[in-house]
């Protein structure tokens, strides 16, 4: 196993004498895409910022690659790119321009890339119109270009689907998938939406109250050895079901049980065998909103 | 850190409002000029009885020096060199300039010098204040360089920008002086009363000297503004408030130089460094050195302030 491409230790955050994010520690490896999940308020964009130096760090350190945020800096930043909520760029210049002044700020950054990064994102016909000429989605776009340029091991987004339609979020989330299977880059995504971080993230912290809740692979939170199934069956032919052995739990236009995979086809061949007629049989996937919901709910009476 | 000045450059020069503002500064010059020209009585030999004349003009200042009272020194003062510089010129036969050069333009022209002081404020007031504003400041700060490098990018471009608005006046007040009314007859020199003497000083020199002098308060001023807006993240609040003393700062110490002496240790007595070589000091006791220091006083608390806070700060918004 790799050396961990971001690592926070005991990070603490104290404002004005309120602890806003409370000893957190948890590690990111290289490739992963983590998710960093909580109520408004939780600290998520906090936790954020201090990764990328926006904010002091009160107590605790972070490090990038090795580097310390607080005394590397430099060192530091030099292999995180970022976008912070919405990317605010300047509008009175044009996209190309955009990319100009970041491509300044770090050594050794060639035209070439920028034009590659530009055909990355798509942005090849509009790059020399003003910024203000652009779309929500185009100046996301751009401000992912911007994150890239400088090809770091740390993609960080805080909110990045925030205010995009469906067709926006989508295209983030394939840029992510291939830079992380292109580029080996890690990927540390903050939202509160839970369908969204289902879909893009291997792992995925919860915090509540500056603390961190939970820490668990997606899979781990979806997928547990036995599911519920649900069967839509004629009822009225269902006498039958008196006579079965597991328990079941009527729902409307059928019924739902608990079984593991292998299961389900022997299921089917026994009401088959019984004439009971099957429309529909489907999975009923824990969804990621019922464990949150579940985690955060304890936390809160940890908290109470 | 070149790079760095280079994209402040390009931000304050992509954007329309800054060559509104060195178009209003050539304006003004052009304005000065004409109103000149057409006031100009056309007057230009030299009074073949100036001696006459400067003789008079001697004994009424005396006369009306021995009837001040002991109160007026400030006046006192002024009257003592208009008397040292007219015997100057009966000891050493140069008749007084009244003639209208190029030369005379330039130096009127410095009373622009807060003009263009003016425009340099606003954008020292806008340079950090604005990125926060637009919110940029976040893209530009998780860069891998180190704030106060950034902070430092930002006040040498300020300080370049009011270099070019200092140059585009020069330029266009000499273009237009000896465009408008010659260079004069040669007679390019210029006397000047310091610590109770007349020195003669060469025009060119003295010109130049004047607008590097004249432009000391511009760049304290600037510099305040600068701090405001690193500080407090308000380009209205620095605008406004550097302005306002810009404008009433030298005339408010004025008044309270007449009274107390502690005035001394005010930002606005001592950022017209003229007053040495070429005038009477504020107040009684005043030396260069003393005004260099409370300049550099002022300077580094400002520069302080501004970093300071700047490399501390928590970047929320």
């Amino acid at each position: 196993m790799s050396s961990p491409v971001v690592e926070l230790k005991h990070v603490t955050k104290v404002i004005k004498g309120k602890t806003i994010i409370d000893d957190l520690s948890f590690t990111i490896e290289e490739g992963e895409v983590f998710g960093f999940l909580g109520p408004n308020g939780a600290g998520k964009t906090t936790t954020i910022r201090m990764i990328v130096g926006l904010m002091g760090i009160t107590s605790g350190e972070i490090l990038i690659c090795g580097h310390n945020v607080k005394t590397e800096f430099e060192d530091a930043l030099q292999h995180i790119g970022g976008i912070v909520e919405n990317p605010e760029l300047y509008k009175f210049l044009t996209g190309y321009q955009n990319l100009m002044q970041y491509a300044r700020m770090v050594k050794g950054i060639s035209k070439q890339k920028i034009d590659e990064v530009v055909e990355f994102v798509g942005l090849k016909e509009r790059i020399h119109d003003k910024v203000k000429t652009y779309s929500l989605g185009m100046r996301q776009r751009l401000g992912l270009a911007q994150s890239l340029l400088h090809d770091p091991k740390v993609m960080i987004l805080d909110e990045p689907t925030n205010g995009l339609d469906p067709a926006g979020i989508k295209e983030i989330r394939d840029h992510l998938k291939k830079l992380t299977k292109e580029k080996g880059m890690s990927v540390i995504v903050s939202s509160h939406l839970l369908s969204e971080m289902e879909m893009m993230c291997d792992r995925i912290a919860i915090i509540q109250q500056g603390k961190l809740i939970d820490i668990q692979q997606v899979h781990d939170y979806v997928k547990e050895s036995k599911q519920k199934y649900f069967f839509e069956l004629d009822w009225e032919q269902a006498e039958v079901l008196q006579s079965l052995t597991i328990s079941y739990e009527r729902v409307e236009n059928g019924i739902e049980i608990d079984l593991e995979k292998g299961e389900v086809p022997d299921m089917i061949q026994f009401f088959v065998e019984k004439g009971i007629r099957i429309f529909e049989v489907k999975p009923m996937a824990k969804s990621l909103e019922d464990r949150f919901f579940e985690v955060t709910a304890q936390g809160e009476k940890v908290h109470a | 850190m070149l790079n760095l000045i280079v994209n402040e450059w390009i931000k304050i020069f992509k954007r329309p409002g800054t060559y509104v503002m060195m178009g209003l500064l050539v304006l003004a010059v052009i304005a000065t000029g004409t109103l000149n020209k057409i006031y100009d009585n056309g007057d230009q030999t030299v009074n073949p009885q100036w001696e006459q004349q400067v003789q008079q003009q001697i004994t009424q200042d005396q006369k009306q020096l021995s009837e001040l009272p002991p109160t007026a020194a400030t006046y006192k003062k002024n009257l003592q060199r208009q008397i040292a510089i007219n015997q100057y010129r009966l000891d050493h036969q140069i008749p007084p300039d009244n003639e209208a050069t190029g030369w005379t333009f330039i130096n009127d022209s410095t009373s622009l010098i807060s003009f263009a002081g003016l425009f340099t404020i606003i954008v020292a007031a806008g340079i950090v204040a604005s990125e926060f504003g637009w919110g940029t400041v976040k893209l530009l700060l998780i860069r891998p360089i180190k704030r106060y490098k950034i902070l430092l990018s930002k006040y040498l471009t300020v300080l370049l920008f009011g270099l070019l608005m200092l140059l585009i006046l020069f330029g266009s007040a000499a273009i237009l002086g000896f465009a408008l009314f010659g260079a004069g007859d040669g007679s390019t020199t210029h006397l000047a009363y310091s610590n109770g003497t007349v020195v003669e000083q060469s025009m060119l020199l003295y010109l130049i000297k004047t607008y590097f002098l004249s432009s000391i308060d511009v760049v304290m001023i600037t510099t305040m503004a600068f701090m405001i807006s690193a500080v407090f993240r308000n380009s209205s609040l620095a605008v406004g408030l550097s302005i306002f003393l810009l404008l009433m700062g030298g005339q408010v110490t004025t008044l309270i130089a007449t009274r107390y002496e502690w005035a001394k240790y005010s930002l606005f007595a001592n950022t017209n460094l003229t007053q040495y070589t070429d005038g009477v000091p504020l107040v009684e006791g005043m030396t260069v050195g003393f005004s260099v220091i409370m300049l550099l006083i002022y300077f580094f608390v400002f520069l302080l302030l501004a970093f300071g806070v700047f490399t501390k700060r928590d970047v929320a918004a």
